[in-house]
């Protein structure tokens, strides 16, 4: 069928949490790119009896897209000489393009493969502020989805002087400034402090920051004040989001006190903590490691200003890219395989590592659990996301199957057999976990919550007003099949999934913020730039 | 008179972007700051402004249908994306190769080997700004940048002031390896003689030295093992080597080799391996294929996805005879020769700046104005940063690259 302005999606049970329903039959109406209350008796109808119908999907945290994306890309040509990805037939706009998958996609591709899963929003987790021209560019190239970018914050030089000065509020302005200039939607600060450590060089000098109290060149300088710099300049300028932390000491037995006491010098204020699960370990350094996911969870249990969104591990193939430069000098100099590090002047880091998860890795397997220990033992799905981090912890073509292991308890604990349990020991998942999320709980943590949590309004629900973003999926007793291909997908209106192909690939819109801010900070950072940028100020950020 | 500030020049893969251009009635009479390479890129900003259709004037019209009816009409058609266009010119391209389901190559293939090291072992690097805030010790490993990148020495790795290097030129060391007649600059503060045939080799022991492997003791490597001693006692080391052909041949072995030590030195300290690259937008060229296909160079759609044939590069499609058309997007004057020598028995498309000057003969030729200088858009610098271009002559009557590659690519889009 053509693409109506007018359509009644007629007759399914409709999942839209942010309005309490949960499987109620009804219709949907759209009009005009828009959800509206109600449509005349003779608009066209698309017939969905006894279909699941939810808002379009919502991805709070992938990378997706920019220079280390592509670097990542650059690096993995056998990856994509395995997994050619045809050009889509299209029913109508111009023809489609090819492209190749793997863990990191092309970008058409990448476009093509979420709209077929029913997401139409995605978040580029991490972008330098000095390649977000070329950010912007390839989400350009990335149909389909609704996309922004979180820019990277929080190992900057010229942050860390304001921090050294105590000049807070300078802090909040170029913040503020930075977010306009290149176009970005949220501040993501990764490894606080510590990938400028990493990048500051020496043989004697430290790699990396350990604690929230190490000092980053000036003693007044600690990843503490970075975090509470950054998290009071995001809420000062009201953005949307929540400062979106990565903490310090990732992937490093232990290091779930960290995570706890970087949520602790935040209480109080909003914040989101990502990738949860490779936040919560417990054991200590060169000692076994061990699930501390209950203590991680029970503390944003009880602190509704806190959000996270999990990182799940899945088996399989994964690329870490992360700007966490230090880490992924770690799993290079553990893994052997091959590593890419871009240092990034002034700003931050890139680090890249191919990577695999096996169910019989001791350590593989614990991630695992961890991840399913902290969704199962959340309280409140609204603040806790379903991410694999695509493509850390696997790609987000595995959220069908993560699906599956959250709703169906019976196949999870057959997986759980199947997995190295050497450092289970203690983990609530080994000592069994009957939770099995609904359908209305996967409408929250994969569409209602991260609109939320993201502050778009106008996604993650039906309401009259939302966007016309719509998935439909035909009820399998196998939830991994039915959320690996939606009958339909309707984005902005347009239905772009019908039958299960793909017809339609339209652009996807761009969420960027302007923060309002005192335009005199723009003068000291200029004065900064001259002295030691190589860009000039004037062609810096992303401007059109 | 009027000036244009903070122009970015593509005369080298530098792309200073601190150029103030001067024009003077619609020509260009100054290029401030710029090197003697920027200053021949720039030039006057006069460009030829002819349509060719098999050798006879046209209308663009007609150009770029015949353009659509050889492209079409060939069964095993190739791309080539030569110098001086923009990456959203580059996109464009990118997306005819794809409908047309030919070859695709650029010229970031020069540098073929150094990428396909990467690809094999991935990179230890940094921005051309990090070498600037935090080397202290430079070492040019077989290239004096001062003749093919004039700037690289003042803007970025040694002269320019960084926040590590408080003193510029001063805050650091500066060594030169001398590989026979490939030397680096006269003025480092130290010399490292290695001898061609033993350079693989050298680098090698140098890895193992850093790696507290024991070296052995041949008399050819000792100087490398002193080096690389020097190098383990640095905060911050800039290795630097040029990617692109010159007096010694590109040898995979070597560009992997420094990768391997780069890579190594930052378990001890840390180490960047700068690689030198072109001008002309090259990077951009490697950067939109990758995003676009997952490919940096040597793509192939014919089996309507792209393939990934590293060894079989534009030239040697063409020597082959694999090629029956060629599209030509950029200025002609910036192919490798291998490649302008292949195009001269196929059918051809030329779409850039100088195009009907093209010595191959194209069979369609549309001038068009130069990216930077004409019109505006994005590049890439060598180390991947993008930068705006400010064309100081834009708005005049010289033809966008930009709007006629685009008309090409609808025409073929079109035609279903």
């Amino acid at each position: 069928m053509t693409t109506p302005a007018r359509l009644r999606i007629a007759g399914g049970s409709v999942y839209d949490p942010a309005h309490g329903v949960d499987g109620v039959v009804g219709d949907v109406c759209i009009e005009g790119g828009r959800i509206v209350a109600e449509l005349p008796a003779g608009a066209p109808r698309l017939d969905v009896r006894g279909m699941v119908v939810m808002p379009g999907g919502v991805d709070i945290h992938a990378h997706v897209a920019g220079s280390s994306v592509n670097h990542a890309r650059r690096l993995l040509p056998e990856e994509h000489a395995a997994d050619p990805a045809p050009a889509p037939r299209l029913v109508d706009g111009p023809p489609a393009r090819s492209g190749t998958g793997g863990t990191v996609p092309s970008t058409f591709a990448t476009g093509y493969r979420y709209a077929g899963l029913g997401y139409t929003t995605a978040m580029e987790a991490a972008v330098a502020p000095l390649a977000a021209r070329h950010a912007h560019a390839e989400l350009d190239d990335t149909p389909l989805i609704d996309s922004g970018f979180f820019v990277l914050l929080g190992n900057d030089d010229y942050l860390l002087r304001q921090i050294a000065a105590g000049e807070t509020a300078r802090a909040r302005d170029y913040a503020g400034w930075l977010l306009g200039v290149t176009r970005a939607y949220a501040i993501k600060i990764v490894n606080p402090g510590g990938v400028a450590v990493w990048k500051s060089g020496g043989a004697g000098g430290g790699r990396n920051v350990s604690g929230l109290d190490d000092a980053v060149g000036s003693s007044a300088v600690t990843p503490r004040k970075i975090l509470e710099t950054l998290a009071g300049a995001a809420n000062a300028l009201a953005l949307p989001h929540p400062v979106h932390i990565h903490c310090n000491n990732l992937g490093q037995p232990g290091n779930a006190a960290t995570t706890l006491e970087s949520m602790r010098a935040l209480a109080g204020q909003r914040a989101h903590f990502t990738h949860l699960q490779f936040h919560s370990y417990g054991g200590e350094r060169g000692k076994a490691w061990k699930s501390a996911a209950k203590d991680v969870i029970e503390y944003v249990n009880g602190h509704a200003q806190v959000s996270v969104d999990v990182g799940q591990v899945m088996f399989g193939s994964a690329t870490t890219v992360t700007a966490d430069g230090p880490v992924e000098h770690l799993l290079y100099a553990s893994s052997g395989r091959k590593w890419v590090n871009v240092d990034i002047e002034l700003e931050t880091g890139c680090g890249i590592v191919p990577y695999s998860y096996r169910e019989k890795a001791a350590v593989s397997a614990l991630q695992w659990a961890v991840g399913l220990e902290l969704f199962l033992l959340a309280q409140d799905p609204w603040r806790v996301v379903l991410s694999t981090d695509h493509p850390n912890g696997g790609t987000f073509l595995s959220y069908p199957e993560l699906i599956r292991l959250l709703m169906d308890r019976a196949y999870r604990d057959d997986r759980l057999k199947a997995v190295n349990q050497k450092l289970l020991a203690g983990s609530a998942l080994l000592d069994g976990l009957a939770r099995e999320y609904t359908l209305g709980e996967i409408a929250i943590v994969t569409r209602a919550g991260p609109a939320r949590l993201l502050g778009l309004s106008h996604k993650g629900h039906l309401g009259p007003g939302a966007d016309a973003d719509v998935t439909v999926y035909a009820p399998d007793a196998d939830r991994a099949t039915m959320f690996a291909a939606p009958r339909y997908v309707i984005k902005g209106g347009a239905i772009v999934v019908e039958e299960g192909q793909l017809r339609r690939a339209p652009a996807g819109a761009r969420l960027a913020v302007r923060p309002d801010y005192d335009v005199a900070v723009k003068k000291d950072v200029k004065r900064f730039f001259d002295d030691y940028a190589t860009v000039a100020f004037e062609n810096y950020g992303a401007e059109p | 008179m009027s000036a244009v500030e903070h122009v970015t020049c593509l005369g080298c893969g530098c792309a200073c972007d601190d150029i103030t251009v001067v024009v003077e009635r619609g020509r260009l009479t100054e290029a401030q700051r710029a090197c003697v390479l920027g200053t021949a890129w720039f030039g006057d900003g006069q460009v030829p402004q002819e349509i060719r259709i098999r050798g006879r004037a046209g209308t663009l019209e007609r150009a770029i249908a015949e353009a659509a009816k050889v492209l079409t009409g060939a069964q095993r058609p190739l791309v080539y994306l030569a110098g001086d266009i923009s990456c959203e010119v580059q996109r464009d391209a990118v997306a005819i190769a794809d409908r047309l389901r030919g070859a695709i190559d650029s010229l970031a293939g020069t540098a073929g080997a150094g990428v396909l090291a990467a690809q094999r072992r991935g990179r230890a690097g940094a921005t051309l700004g990090e070498l600037r805030q935090r080397a202290d010790l430079v070492v040019f490993w077989g290239v004096d940048p001062g003749a093919r990148y004039p700037r690289y020495s003042a803007r970025y790795a040694v002269d320019a002031v960084g926040l590590a290097a408080p003193a510029g030129r001063s805050s650091r060391r500066v060594i030169a390896v001398d590989l026979g007649e490939a030397r680096g600059p006269a003025d480092a503060d130290g010399r490292v003689a290695i001898r061609p045939d033993a350079e693989v080799d050298a680098l090698g022991a140098m890895r193992a030295t850093v790696q507290g492997r024991v070296a052995g003791t041949d008399a050819a490597l000792a100087p490398a093992i002193a080096l690389v001693h020097g190098m383990t006692q640095a905060r911050y080391v800039a290795l630097v080597a040029d990617a692109e052909p010159g007096p010694i041949p590109l040898d995979p072995d070597r560009a992997e080799a420094l990768i391997a030590l780069a890579q190594a030195l930052n378990g001890r300290t840390r180490c960047a391996l700068s690689t030198l690259r072109g001008g002309g937008n090259r990077s951009g060229a490697d950067a939109v294929l990758t995003w676009q296909t997952g490919f940096p160079f040597a793509v192939d759609f014919g089996r309507g996805y792209p393939t990934y044939r590293p060894h079989a590069g534009a030239a040697g499609r063409l020597a082959g005879g694999e090629v029956d058309a060629a599209l030509v997007i950029g200025a002609p004057a910036t192919l490798p020769d291998s490649v302008a020598r292949g195009l001269a028995g196929v059918a051809t498309v030329a779409i850039g700046p100088r195009a009907s000057a093209a010595g191959w003969k194209p069979v369609v030729a549309v001038d068009t104005g130069v990216a930077g200088i004409h019109e505006g858009g994005t590049a890439f610098r060598m180390d991947d940063v993008p930068l705006p271009l400010r064309p100081a002559l834009e708005g005049g009557d010289v033809r966008s690259a930009t709007a006629t590659v685009r008309a090409l690519r609808e025409r073929l889009e079109g035609g279903a």
